[in-house]
C-alpha cells in the first residue's frame, strides 16, 4: 500500500534536483564559458522479500534516483568585442590559469592586465603562458594573439613585434572528470592534461554560455508537471487509503 | 528548494546587465566615454555525489557525479578601453586623442584626473581649461590678444602675437598613460581616477611610445555600438524572464506538495 508513495518520492526529489539544476543553466545564461548541466536518473530495484509466502511471488518495486550530472562541453556560441584582451578557445582546451597558489582551467577568456601589467581574468587571477605568467611593458601596444596563443606587441615606436608569450592551452583526455569550482573555474580532478595544439585562440572574441535557453524551458516545464502529477497521485492513492479504511470500519447496524 | 534562490540570482544579475547596458545606450553621445559590460562567474557547486568516487569494491568508480550548482554572480564590469570615432566640430580648443594616452586634469583639491573628452574651453584667465573649469596640465595660457591658435599632433599650442608673423609656441599638453587603463576608476564628468589596479600614471607627450596622437577640431566619440547594445538588451530581458519562469515554475512545484492531503 505504501509502495506508491515512496516511488513517488522518490521521483519527486530527482525532479527538484533536476529543477535546481535547469535554474542554475537559466541563471547562468549570460556567464562567459558556461557549460550547461544536465541530469541523469537511473532506475533503483528494490531487493525481493526473502520470505515468500505469499500466493504469486511478489514483484520488485522500482524507484528512480539521480545517477549524476553530465555537463554538455559543446563549443558556446562566439562574441565578436572588438577588445584585444578577449580571447576565446575554438575547440576543446582550457586556458589554463593560477588561483589560489593551484593550477586551474577556464573557457571565460574575458582577460584584462593588472596594475604590473600581467595578464590576469576577471577576478585577477594570473593567466599562465607557456612559460609561466604573461607580461607586458608599459609602452607595449597593439596586441596580437594569434590562433596558436602567441602573444605579439609592437613595443614603444618599435615597427618590429615583441613576443610576450604564448597561452597554455590545455586539453583533458577525459573532461567529464573536471568539477565546476564556481568562478568559471575547473579543477582538472583525476583527469591527465596535455598541451592542446588542435584548439585555436580567438582575439578579439568571447565564448558565451552555451545553455540552450529553449531546451532549458521545455524541460523545466516537463519537470514541473511530472512534479505535479506526482503530487495527483500521492492525493489519490491518500484518498483510496482513506475510503478503504472508512468503508471497511464502517460496520452496518 | 534551491532552485527558487538560484533563479533569484540569475534575476539579480541580469538586472544589473540591463542597468550597465542602459548607461552604455544614456551615454551613447558623451565624448570619450569607454562602454562597459557585466561579466558573470557560477557560484560554487554542492556536490552531492562526488565524481570519481568508488561504486564497488572492486574500483568502479562514478563516471560522472550530482553537482548542483547555486547560480551566477557579477564579477566586474570592465570597461571596453577601445578607440572611438574622431569626429570633426571645427572648433579650435576641442582635441581628440587617437592612442592610448589620456588628458592630465588638475582638480581644485590639488589632486590629478584624467579624461579623454578633449572639450576644452578658455576661462577668463586664458587658461584652457575642461568644461568643469579645471586646467588641463600642464597649464597654457593663452595671451588675450593672441590669434590663430592651434594645436599640433604632439599637442603643442601655438599662437600668432600681434605684430609678429611667425607663430609662438606657448607650451605642450601633455598625456598620461596607464599600463592597466581599464582599471581606472570613473567619477563621473567622463573623467577617471589612478587605482592600485590602473598602475602608476605615466606622463608623457603625444606620438611618443604609443601615447597616440592629438587632433585638433575633432572629437572622440563614446566607442558604444548601439545596435550591439540593444541586442544585448534583448537577449538580457530574455534571460530575466526565463529566470522568473523558472521561480513560477518552482513555485508551482512547492504549491503541488503543500496542497496535499487538505
Amino acid at each position: 500500500m505504501q509502495n506508491a508513495l515512496l516511488i513517488g518520492l522518490s521521483r519527486q526529489m530527482t525532479l527538484e534536483r533536476q529543477m535546481d539544476v535547469i535554474a542554475n543553466n537559466v541563471a547562468n545564461a549570460n556567464t562567459n564559458g558556461f557549460k550547461a548541466d544536465h541530469s541523469l536518473f537511473e532506475e533503483y530495484l528494490n531487493s525481493n522479500a526473502r520470505e515468500d509466502n505469499f500466493l504469486s511471488s511478489d514483484r520488485r518495486v522500482s524507484y528512480v534516483q539521480d545517477r549524476g550530472t553530465f555537463r554538455d562541453i559543446a563549443q558556446g556560441p562566439m562574441e565578436p568585442t572588438n577588445n584585444p584582451l578577449d580571447m576565446a578557445v575554438d575547440g576543446n582546451a582550457y586556458f589554463a590559469v593560477q588561483a589560489n597558489g593551484a593550477e586551474r582551467y577556464t573557457r571565460d577568456g574575458k582577460f584584462s592586465l593588472n596594475s604590473t601589467g600581467q595578464l590576469v581574468t576577471s577576478d585577477g587571477n594570473l593567466v599562465l603562458g607557456t612559460s609561466g605568467p604573461i607580461t607586458f611593458q608599459p609602452t607595449d601596444h597593439d596586441i596580437n594573439v594569434a590562433p596558436d596563443g602567441t602573444i605579439t606587441v609592437l613595443e614603444g615606436t618599435a615597427r618590429t613585434d615583441s613576443i610576450r608569450g604564448k597561452i597554455r592551452m590545455v586539453s583533458f583526455d577525459d573532461p567529464t572528470k573536471l568539477t565546476k569550482l564556481g568562478a568559471n573555474l575547473y579543477d582538472a580532478g583525476g583527469a591527465t592534461q596535455q598541451a592542446d595544439t588542435k584548439s585555436a585562440v580567438r582575439q578579439g572574441y568571447i565564448e558565451k554560455s552555451n545553455v540552450n535557453a529553449v531546451g532549458e524551458m521545455g524541460r523545466m516545464v516537463e519537470v514541473m508537471r511530472s512534479y505535479t502529477a506526482i503530487a495527483n497521485l500521492l492525493q489519490q492513492q491518500s484518498d483510496l487509503h482513506k475510503s478503504a479504511i472508512e468503508k471497511l470500519a464502517d460496520v452496518p447496524a | 528548494m534551491q532552485a527558487l534562490h538560484t533563479a533569484a540570482t540569475g534575476m539579480a544579475a541580469q538586472e544589473l546587465n540591463v542597468q550597465v547596458i542602459s548607461n552604455n545606450i544614456a551615454n551613447l553621445r558623451t565624448t570619450g566615454f569607454k562602454k562597459q559590460t557585466a561579466a558573470f562567474q557560477d557560484l560554487i557547486y554542492e556536490h552531492i555525489r562526488r565524481v570519481g568516487a568508488q561504486s564497488s569494491d572492486q574500483g568502479t568508480i562514478l563516471p560522472v557525479g550530482v553537482d548542483i550548482g547555486g547560480g551566477v554572480k557579477t564579477v566586474g564590469t570592465p570597461r571596453s578601453m577601445t578607440q572611438g570615432t574622431l569626429s570633426q566640430t571645427g572648433n579650435d580648443l576641442d582635441l581628440a586623442i587617437s592612442g592610448e594616452g589620456f588628458f592630465k586634469i588638475l582638480m581644485p583639491d590639488g589632486t590629478y584626473q584624467y579624461t579623454r573628452d578633449g572639450t576644452f574651453q578658455m576661462d577668463n584667465q586664458g587658461r584652457i581649461v575642461t568644461a568643469q573649469g579645471n586646467p588641463v596640465q600642464p597649464t597654457i595660457t593663452i595671451p588675450n590678444n593672441a590669434s590663430g591658435l592651434t594645436v599640433n599632433v604632439q599637442g603643442q599650442v601655438s599662437v600668432t602675437l600681434p605684430g609678429s608673423s611667425s607663430s609662438t609656441i606657448l607650451g605642450q599638453i601633455g598625456l598620461t598613460r596607464f599600463i592597466n587603463k581599464a582599471g581606472l576608476q570613473p567619477v563621473g564628468s567622463n573623467q577617471f581616477t589612478e587605482t592600485p589596479s590602473s598602475g602608476p600614471p605615466q606622463d608623457g607627450t603625444a606620438t611618443a611610445e604609443g601615447y597616440g596622437n592629438i587632433t585638433q577640431g575633432s572629437l572622440e566619440q563614446a566607442n558604444v555600438d548601439v545596435v550591439s547594445e540593444m541586442s544585448d538588451l534583448i537577449a538580457a530581458q530574455r534571460a530575466y524572464e526565463m529566470n522568473a519562469k523558472v521561480i513560477s515554475a518552482a513555485d508551482q512545484m512547492m504549491q503541488s506538495t503543500t496542497a496535499l492531503f487538505r
